[in-house]
């Protein structure tokens, strides 16, 4: 097993430098995506319950892409949320 | 004393707060766990709870927790003297500014990731999370009106900067379209925006740039409007709402994001450029920039003020006022909400909770003291005390920071025609980048609020220019210092609660508490003691004050009750920790009776 290399001095000086100008942008980029998946997911929500809304062909080519996502989107929906979420 | 001497006694106190005092609370009550998985892992959804390097997240900490407050504050503080203000900057993270955000975060990790609000439902009272929500929703309203009428300020007192603000603000459009739209690289983005926003703010130096900026203000001596509100006060604190609009309109990467990341490095390169500058230039203290002025802050018992058109407020006494003027620096409860909702969310690995909260933390104690010495040295080197005390006279708070910082900046070979104009769109862009968040919350925590019995409060415009109009009313009103304190009041108490919300958890846990009890009793006292002080000084001032213009009347008021409000939901927060306080020692005397 290789050992696994200690990032430099220059490198954290990135990294830090990376976390105050770009970080926040990279979270943003990732909070459209949260919202993306919700909409995909409520357009194969029939199908995910049995109910098929789409044409059956359709939702068929979409499940693949949705089904990698259930974990994580459930766990977004089902989290307590309060307004200082909106903060951060 | 030489400058550098202070910032060496800074880096000491940092030295022993994080590497004695900080590592020693870190091994012995928090004991992290390195193989423990972090809600960042366990509950990893992609978005808000995701893993990050202890170094990205250091700077997301610390850029997200030093905005306006750790360079205005002290620059306030100075008027009780710089050696008050010092000793609260540094003791104050070092007893209890790290604690509360390395608190926080680890009681976020080990709580996984539940926020403030919930925390407070589940660990105070089920009211407490309502309180806690209707007194944060104030707080940023003061923080509105705290730093829109800096920005205001800012922009009307030197026509070489309004253009500077105007052109970074196009050009973070212009980095947003490149980005986003034409996909460019990043570095040449930021390489192509941040030279545009140089000679932007070079641009706003010329002659005819400042001629037609005055013209706009109505001349050297601008105009009164109504009550004591120039025409350039009603102006340029105008374009801040406006500005504020679009940033809580617009969606994020198109306005409020690009222009933060090109302000970044606007203020970065400031901060690098300043401290290289001070070290190069090895001040000493002016001798006649008095260590300590009077315990009323009282500038005119301090300095001849016969010359001076306006004569400052003398801010009060000093405790409690100071422990609240100076609040981000020392100790801030903004940061409480940056740490259990952001930060928290997003920690790799138990271990890195002090490096990041305490870390970060540590670092805004520095920049702190930097920002005094703008006050003490920059301006103190350059016009003697004689020249601050005229300048807070003026309202030039902010002037003071970008004559401090320009004077640094000089010794490095910046010119002061361009440091100047440089120093303040800095200031304006820090506030600024905070007030479009502080706008999209208000909006967000209306329509939580209201939307239900009033369904307009959910129209996203609607909701944005309440929380403006609300802006504004304490924006054109009253006095910027009492705001000021106000904001410093609200921002400490927010921490003040947060510490006995960390002081109960860590009482839950059986593990030892006096570290944050002590702080939250010293920080509860003296920020109920400072509300209240200053609600009274507001309303005594317009009983006693005859001809006091309308403006300041109205401000007054407004002030007044609001401290009024925030120190009663305090009280009622305070009896329903003492009731939560007793339950958990009950509950530890009957598990030690069992045992």
């Amino acid at each position: 097993m290789t050992e696994e290399k200690k990032p430099g001095f220059w490198s954290n000086i990135k990294s830090v430098l990376y976390g105050m100008a770009g970080h926040d942008m990279s979270r943003y980029a990732l909070k459209t995506r949260g919202s993306m998946e919700h909409l995909f997911i409520l357009i194969t929500m029939g199908d995910l319950l049995g109910i098929p809304i789409l044409p059956p062909y359709y939702s068929l080519r979409l499940l693949p892409y949705v089904v990698p996502q259930i974990s994580t989107w459930k766990r977004r929906m089902l989290r307590e949320r309060d307004l200082t979420d909106a903060l951060a | 004393m030489n400058a550098v001497v202070t910032l060496l006694i800074g880096l000491v106190a940092i030295a022993v707060g994080y590497g004695v005092y900080a590592k020693s609370i870190n091994k012995n009550v928090m004991n992290p766990d390195e193989k423990k998985a972090t809600p960042a892992k366990m509950y990893m959804d992609g978005v808000d709870f995701t893993p990050a390097n202890r170094n990205v997240l250091f700077g997301y900490q610390f850029k997200s927790i030093a905005a306006l407050g750790p360079i205005t504050g002290p620059i306030v503080a100075v008027q009780w003297g710089w050696l008050p203000a010092l000793l609260w900057i540094i003791f104050g993270t070092f007893f209890i500014g790290w604690v509360q955000d390395f608190s926080t975060i680890m009681m976020g990790v080990r709580e996984e990731g539940q926020s403030l609000g919930a925390l407070s439902y589940r660990f105070v009272s089920p009211r407490a999370r309502t309180i806690l929500l209707t007194f944060i929703y104030f707080y940023l309203l003061l923080i509105m009106g705290a730093f829109g009428k800096i920005v205001g300020y800012d922009l009307m007192t030197n026509p070489a900067v309004p253009l500077g603000v105007l052109l970074v603000i196009g050009v973070g459009l212009l980095a947003g379209q490149m980005t986003y739209k034409w996909k460019m690289d990043i570095i040449l983005t930021s390489a192509i925006t941040v030279i545009l926003a140089f000679v932007g703010i070079w641009l706003g130096t010329l002659p005819g740039v400042k001629n037609l900026f005055l013209a706009i203000n109505g001349g050297e001596t601008s105009p009164v409007v109504f009550g004591s509100v120039t025409q350039a006060q009603f102006i340029w604190s105008l374009v801040t709402l406006v500005i504020c609009y679009f940033g809580a309109i617009l969606p994020i990467w198109r306005w409020a994001q690009p222009i933060n990341y090109v302000a970044f490095w606007i203020v970065f390169l400031g901060i690098a450029a300043g401290t290289v500058g001070l070290l190069v230039w090895r001040p000493s203290i002016p001798a006649d920039f008095p260590a300590f002025t009077n315990w009323n802050g009282n500038l005119c018992a301090a300095s001849d003020c016969s010359g001076l058109e306006k004569t400052p407020l003398a801010l009060g006494a000093l405790w409690p006022l100071l422990f609240v003027t100076i609040a981000c620096g020392a100790i801030s409860g903004w940061h409480s909400l940056v740490s259990s909702s952001g930060t928290a969310r997003q920690l790799e690995s138990e271990a890195d909770a002090l490096y990041v909260g305490g870390g970060a933390m540590f670092l805004e104690m520095f920049l702190a003291v930097l920002s005094l010495l703008t006050a003490v040295v920059g301006v103190g080197a350059t016009t003697g005390f004689a020249g601050y005390v005229g300048m807070i006279a003026a309202g030039k708070n902010a002037g003071v920071f970008a004559v401090g910082l320009s004077e640094m900046m000089s010794r490095i070979g910046v010119p002061t025609s361009f440091g100047l104009p440089y120093g303040s769109v800095f200031l304006t862009l820090m506030a600024l980048t905070i007030m479009y968040l502080v706008v999209r919350f208000m909006r967000v925590a209306s329509a939580e609020f209201m939307g239900d019995k009033v369904p307009l409060f959910k129209n996203a415009t609607f909701g944005s220019i309440v929380a403006l109009l609300l802006s504004a009313v304490l924006i054109y009103t009253g006095f910027w210092a009492r705001i000021w304190v106000l904001f410093g009041g609200a921002n400490q108490l927010m921490a003040a609660l947060t510490l006995l919300l960390i002081t109960l958890w860590l009482m839950s846990k059986g593990k030892s508490y006096m570290w944050t009890l002590i702080p939250f009793v010293f920080m509860y006292i003296t920020t109920i003691g400072a509300l209240l002080l200053t609600a009274y000084n507001t309303i005594h001032q317009v009983m006693t004050t005859p001809g006091l213009a309308i403006d300041l009347v109205v401000g007054n008021w407004l002030a007044g009750l609001i401290a009024i409000y925030l120190v009663i939901s305090a009280l009622i927060l305070g009896w329903d920790s003492l009731q939560a306080f007793q339950r958990q020692r009950a509950a530890s005397v009957e598990a030690k009776a069992k045992v």
